[in-house]
């Protein structure tokens, strides 16, 4: 198969924009495109362009946002199309990119993910995010992502003897790492203590959806993110000879029940396991070549079993390995340098994207006071639905 | 009261819930389902309680909760008690109204859906 | 003499409003997230006269209605400084030495409190949740009185405290701010949810209370 890589990445800062949806999408292009050297107008060589985005239209009220951009970027005549797949629009995005460059159709491809989520009430963001869920069987009784988080944490308690400190712990960790990522929503460190102590807990950190406290969830947050695709065999033609070539080693998703109490055992993720399996397959790797991975932490208990499915930790290990520091960055296995979704933000359609640019800073050792020493081998797992369909992806610069 | 249904293949038996479009046993390609009451007694195999809740719903917190009927079938659903809900309780599914939905015409209409409503035996 | 104190003349003294006696409110320490110890205690007028000049620049901050809720505020300091308003108190939450939110309101009697506003100026640490709570904790457990009346010009944070308190609907009650639709925290109410909203530490940490003596506005208020 013809080698896929990125040239050039991008990504706003998040938290909340300024400007308009389609503005901040176009900013985190350019970005992109200055990274790799990409030129506009007459002198353009991107192909195509994917945007993912969830909620383009239901919450900012803009259909067709990647025809848009590619008018706004004058990149015309590209290709545009706008990607839909819940908060893992934007690995879907990615992974379309890469099936277009390994298929001969294009050389270069320009992804972007972004979502502007803060144009609405919590109450009517929450609501946006439900739709994702079983109309009948799940959304109309006023069940949220964070209600299935919930439920999902208490049987992991039960079977794995995760605690709630342990999903604290997570947090911090992501706090401290976003405090070294100038585009994290919340560059703040939390205390431990002060989001556990029990003579105040429910004020710091009031339960959300019981177990869940609101430490171990993630914000609501705008922003965007765009990484720049390249044929490796066209790389050098294309003017992007000079730009470390971050290979897309492997890229795969897998799709699990939609009714998540349909699931043969509902602690499992299925999803992330069998994307995780076709990526490896794809790269001619396995878990042990990982050295820095972005999970999926919209709520903290993904973090740990992403970790455990995608085989990073032996399953039932993994809040053990966020205990003894496995995770941190100087740790075996660092998780979620850029902060994750806790503290990076989590605007649905960017975040797939966005974790790919943090493992190719990782991999370009680019990522400053977050860097870790020697990463030659990326993971990053995008979650959808609450785990229905996942993308998984492998980079690498071996 | 509203009644909630399993949905039972008519080839290979199999029974579903929420209906489905295609048979969900692997081996099975039926496409045909004949409604079965589904109700009464299961078994809470996880809950929540949740306090951020979507537009629309004017309360503090609501409880919810995935249960087992005693053929199998599983459900997600409200649960209409407070105190006191563990994993593992005996349980037993109502049919309540579970959302009211708000529709924006010229003048807007409330109407209301059904859906479980798990209560203590 | 400060800058609203005047000579009480006779006339003055008449213009004077009546008073319960308000008690002193115990400062306290809140853990917030950040790690940071936050001090809620009762404002001085000259802080309070910082307060009406700090937030001054919000008058014409239409988003989430700082501007209507920043001119009241100003308005009611402004009574209260100078003698105009009944029973009014201010009380501030701090974060070493910097102003982090404001909430203050009024006793109407010895039985009912009338709220007026909170206004948080660091936002993403739950200071205004925190601090609408200590203005609650102040008209139940220091007054004793039996129920605050509530409204509110922004629906986010009212809605959040409608549901969460489950506040009685009282629409025929008139309250003070432009006898919109009335809510009431009872005590009833409040003895059923304070002890999940209210926290703080007594007696408030020494260094915590150092740290607070001197308070300042933030340099810019970012909301």
């Amino acid at each position: 198969m013809r080698q896929v890589g990125i040239v050039g990445v991008g990504h706003t800062k998040f938290g909340k924009t300024n400007g308009t949806f389609l503005d901040m999408l176009c900013e985190a292009a350019l970005l992109a495109m200055d990274d790799a050297g990409a030129k506009t107008g007459r002198k353009n060589v991107i192909d195509q362009v994917f945007v993912g985005s969830m909620g383009s239209g239901m919450v900012n009220r803009v259909s067709g946002a990647a025809s848009a951009v590619v008018d706004s970027l004058n990149i015309r005549p590209a290709m545009a199309e706008t990607v839909e797949n819940g908060p893992a629009s934007g690995a879907s995005a990615v992974k379309l990119g890469v099936m277009a460059i390994a298929s001969g159709m294009c050389d270069c491809v320009l992804v972007i993910g972004g979502e502007a989520m803060r144009e609405v009430s919590g109450w009517e963001g929450t609501d946006f995010v439900a739709t994702m869920l079983h109309p009948t069987a799940e959304y109309k009784y006023g069940l949220t992502l964070p209600a299935f988080a919930g439920m999902f944490t208490r049987l992991c308690m039960e079977r794995f003897g995760v605690e709630s400190k342990d999903l604290s712990i997570v947090s911090v960790k992501n706090h401290d790492n976003a405090c070294h990522n100038p585009v994290a929503h919340i560059q703040r460190p939390v205390v431990l203590e002060r989001i556990t102590n029990p003579a105040y807990i429910n004020a710091t950190n009031p339960i959300v959806a019981d177990p869940l406290r609101q430490f171990d969830m993630c914000p609501v947050s705008d922003g965007a993110a765009a990484v720049l695709l390249v044929a490796k065999d066209r790389q050098d033609e294309l003017g992007f000879g000079k730009k470390p070539f971050v290979r897309v080693a492997g890229i795969a998703s897998a799709t699990d029940t939609h009714v998540v109490a349909n699931r043969e055992n509902p602690s499992d993720l299925l999803a992330v396991r069998l994307s995780a399996e076709k990526a490896y397959k794809m790269a001619g790797m396995g878990p042990e070549d990982i050295d820095v991975a972005e999970l999926h932490d919209a709520f903290q208990i993904l973090e740990i079993e992403e970790g455990e499915e995608a085989g990073l930790f032996p399953r039932g290990q993994g809040h053990i390995a966020a205990r003894n520091g496995e995770t941190k960055v100087g740790g075996r296995l660092p998780v979620n340098t850029s902060g994750g979704l806790k503290a990076k933000g989590h605007p649905l359609g960017a975040t797939g994207v966005s974790q790919i640019v943090e493992l190719v800073r990782q991999l370009r050792g680019e990522a400053e006071g977050r860097q870790v020493e020697g990463a030659k081998t990326g993971l990053a797992v995008n979650f959808g639905g609450f785990g229905n369909n996942v993308v998984s992806t492998i980079l690498t610069t071996k | 009261m509203e009644q909630m249904y399993a949905y039972k293949c008519t080839k290979c038996g199999k029974l579903h819930h929420p209906r489905y479009v295609v048979c969900q046993n692997p081996d099975c390609d039926g496409r045909e389902f004949e409604p079965v009451p589904l109700g009464g007694k299961c078994k809470l195999l996880t809950w929540t309680r949740v306090y951020n809740l979507p537009e629309g719903y004017m309360m503090p917190w609501l409880n919810f909760g995935i249960v087992e009927f005693e053929n199998g079938v599983r459900a997600t659903g409200q649960i209409g008690f407070d105190e006191g809900i563990e994993s593992g309780m005996e349980l037993v599914a109502t049919v309540g109204v579970v959302r009211t939905r708000r529709i924006l015409y010229k003048e807007s209409i409330d109407c209301e859906e059904y859906g479980f409503v798990f209560v203590k035996p | 003499m400060g800058k609203y104190d005047i000579l009480v003349d006779e006339m003055e003294a008449k213009l004077r409003p009546p008073t319960i006696g308000l008690k002193p409110y115990e400062p306290k320490v809140i853990p917030l997230t950040t790690g940071e110890d936050m001090l809620v205690r009762t404002a001085t007028r000259e802080e309070a006269e910082m307060v009406i000049q700090g937030i001054k620049v919000l008058l014409d901050h239409q988003k989430d209605f700082y501007d209507i809720v920043s001119a009241r505020i100003v308005a009611e300091l402004l009574g209260m400084l100078r003698y105009r308003v009944q029973d009014e108190y201010l009380l501030i939450g701090a974060v070493d030495g910097e102003i982090a939110g404001i909430v203050n309101g009024r006793m109407v009697n010895e039985k009912v409190g009338m709220s007026y506003h909170t206004m948080t100026l660091k936002r993403g640490a739950r200071v205004g949740a925190q601090l609408f709570a200590a203005k609650m904790e102040y008209h139940f457990d220091f007054m004793n009185q039996d129920e605050v009346w509530i409204v509110a010009e922004s629906p986010n944070g009212f809605k959040r405290w409608m549901i969460e308190y489950e506040l009685e609907s009282r629409p025929e009650c008139p309250h003070e701010l432009g006898g919109v639709p009335t809510f009431v925290l009872t005590r009833a109410l409040w003895e059923k949810h304070k002890a999940n909203k209210n926290v703080g530490i007594r007696p408030a940490f020494e260094d915590v209370l150092e740290a607070n003596k001197v308070v300042h506005m933030p340099e810019t208020i970012n909301v």
